[in-house]
């Protein structure tokens, strides 16, 4: 059996067995990360297979991630787990203008092969301080490789590749699609930490996202299937971004669609389409269309959050709105609203 | 034996006198942050080191990087921001590394190098290494968060690293004093955490080379430890003056005085070395020192292209 459905988590997880099996040199670095269920369950039992390389730290992000910058410096391949990005604050020190500058500062020869797993973004229940993304802040940190998730079968194989990489890769891992399912393979393999994946072609319209956001536009495809010929790329990596894969789409399309899981501002989104729209080579047939978040923190009454974050409906209907169809009416449920999908992706 | 430990912490002297004169001339474009007064606890705390023994280091760093063997034509040219520098100019002053000689590398964002050390020496752990890490901090920097954490987890973890506090009473130009309040104890802070304490008198190199020693064997066993060592920085926190105007507390009579490097010549000379001997050495000394800067006046610039390269490894 090569194959078999498993949840995100659980991609994470048989990615880090399989690399500290031939990696001698990985340690993984986090609060809980020795625990049972620890971390989410993606370190669940490595603490019994490698007694002395799961290493549980205390609550100081700064100098808990400072230490793993430091064994990466001499020679070791640390992952850094830090449950919520507010956390990995603590740690900006170590993060931004250490892990990230090092190579740069020293004029190159001085690789620090760390990976971050960072998770972010929504969840119900948790208020403006347990629940940002901070993707543009990622995504502006010169000198650090950041990718987004979006399936588990991406999760196994962007983590194998981040720590092979011989850089600082942040991983930000959206708590939002911990429960997603798909079928990943077995075996151990690696992806591209620098290209954006064509998840679905089509001639329509191009649909820009990753993460969260990625999985509401394709769940949005459903909805107008057979209205709405979409080409739906999912960006992968933030830092850097693969603009070429996106051009080419859009070279094609002449229509995008870019939607983030974070307010407007310097995001992702904006800034796909503030490339898009410099290309002299490049007549579009409509105005792009940017769907996000509102200017405000997140709150925590579901009463708040129901309109905060873009859904299904809202992508299926921008897209429908863009070619000049009519949209549709969708009442979403409560789970639809309020809970992570318990989707089995493709 | 005292004649060798004359010699580099005269050369550290000399390389910062003639940094601070080609700095006056706009010849060095990088921010200096001269260790001018300090030389004893450069020179002291690495004569006790093996060579596989590693340094971090911050800011005022040309002392460590020097004390521990670092090249001196790299870091002339590195200062001067040409290609053959220690970081092929990227890094100036403040970005020193040596790793020839275990000098893993300088970082100034105060304290930023103590939780980096705690990994280096966490590797060495990791591998059952006998080497130890050693790093380098103000008085300044232990009033950052991250120190007291990185104590802790020393401790915790074992690691057999080396927490040097350089105490030359000011940060930037706030004294000591106005920082903390009178109950404030750092020995208290240090051995709380279960950290190993010693003070020494950091213009004595005799006092901090046996001090260092002696608390090295422990931690080369992982058991932490930090040694504070008092002492005076002579000139500003950046740049090349004696800020005369704005010093009330250590004036330049105290600082000449209990200064590092005289003391260490008396010391020499009474320790039996000829007054000839060492004025042959210090000429020696000031030629090579000479020499590396003509080097470094006339070595090439980076290409402009190099802007561009080595973001990524």
């Amino acid at each position: 059996m090569s194959n078999r459905i498993i949840t995100y988590t659980e991609a994470i997880k048989e990615a880090t067995d399989q690399i500290m099996e031939v990696d001698q040199e990985v340690v993984i670095m986090g609060l809980e990360v020795s625990y049972k269920n620890g971390a989410d369950g993606t370190t669940a039992g490595l603490k019994e297979k490698y007694p002395y390389r799961i290493i549980e730290t205390p609550q100081s992000e700064n100098a808990v991630t400072g230490m793993a910058v430091g064994a990466a410096i001499t020679g070791l391949h640390p992952i850094v787990h830090h449950g919520r990005v507010e956390f990995a604050l603590f740690a900006a020190d170590q993060i931004f203008t250490q892990a990230a500058k090092w190579n740069y500062m020293f004029g190159g020869g001085h690789p620090v092969p760390i990976v971050f797993r960072i998770n972010v973004g929504r969840q119900w229940g948790q208020g403006p301080q347990h629940t940002q993304a901070l993707y543009p802040l990622f995504g502006n940190a010169l000198g650090l490789k950041v990718v987004i998730p979006s399936t588990p079968s991406m999760a196994k194989g962007l983590l194998i590749s981040a720590v092979r990489d011989k850089n600082p890769v942040i991983i930000l891992e959206p708590r939002w699609l911990f429960s997603l399912k798909q079928i990943v393979s077995i075996e151990p393999y690696d992806k591209p930490l620098d290209k954006a994946v064509v998840v679905k072609k089509g001639t329509d319209l191009t649909i820009v996202s990753y993460g969260d956001g990625l999985i509401a536009a394709y769940e949005a495809l459903g909805l107008i299937d057979g209205y709405v010929d979409v080409e739906l790329i999912d960006l992968v990596s933030i830092n850097p971004i693969d603009y070429e894969t996106v051009l080419k789409s859009v070279e094609k399309t002449g229509r995008l669609i870019t939607i983030d899981t974070t307010n407007h501002a310097f995001s992702i989104g904006s800034d796909v389409i503030a490339y898009v729209a410099k290309q002299q080579s490049l007549s579009l047939k409509n105005a792009p269309v940017s769907l996000s978040c509102p200017d405000v923190p997140v709150p925590t009454s579901t009463m708040l959050t129901e309109s905060y974050y873009p859904t299904k409906v809202d992508i299926a209907n921008a897209a429908l709105c863009l070619m000049g169809k009519q949209t549709i009416k969708h009442e979403l449920t409560f789970e639809e609203l309020h809970l992570p999908p318990n989707l089995i992706i493709e | 034996m005292l004649l060798g430990a004359y010699k580099k912490m005269f050369l550290i002297r000399t390389v910062e006198e003639q940094i601070a004169s080609y700095y006056l001339k706009n010849k060095i474009m990088s921010l200096v942050h001269l260790c001018i007064g300090q030389e004893a606890v450069a020179v002291g705390v690495c004569d006790a080191l093996h060579k596989d023994d590693r340094v971090v280091g911050n800011h005022r760093s040309h002392g460590h990087y020097l004390a521990k063997g670092g090249n001196l034509k790299k870091m002339v040219c590195e200062l001067f921001g040409k290609e053959y520098g220690s970081s092929h100019g990227k890094g100036g002053s403040m970005h020193l590394i040596d790793t020839s000689v275990n000098f893993i590398g300088s970082t100034p964002i105060l304290s930023s190098a103590v939780p980096l050390s705690c990994g280096s020496a966490f590797e060495q752990m990791y591998h059952k290494k006998s080497a130890i890490t050693v790093v380098f901090m103000g008085d300044g920097a232990f009033e950052e968060g991250g120190v007291y954490e990185s104590l802790n987890l020393a401790a915790l973890l074992k690691l057999p690293l080396l927490f040097v506090l350089e105490n030359n009473l000011r940060s930037i130009n706030t004294r000591l004093w106005e920082r903390r309040s009178s109950y404030h104890d750092t020995e208290k802070i240090v051995t709380g955490f279960g950290v190993q304490y010693m003070r020494s008198d950091g213009n004595d190199y005799l006092d901090v080379v046996t001090k260092v020693r002696e608390l090295i064997t422990k931690v080369r066993t992982g058991k932490p430890a930090l040694i504070e060592c008092l002492t005076y920085r002579h000139m500003a926190h950046s740049g090349p003056s004696f800020e005369e105007e704005t010093r009330e507390e250590d004036m330049i009579e105290q600082r000449k005085e209990k200064d590092s490097v005289a003391r260490m010549r008396r010391e020499t000379l009474a320790s039996g070395v000829s007054e000839d001997e060492i004025n042959t050495t210090e000429e020696d000394i000031k030629k090579i020192v000479i020499d590396a800067i003509v080097f470094a006046e006339k070595a090439p610039f980076p290409r402009k292209e190099s802007l561009y390269a080595d973001l990524y490894v």
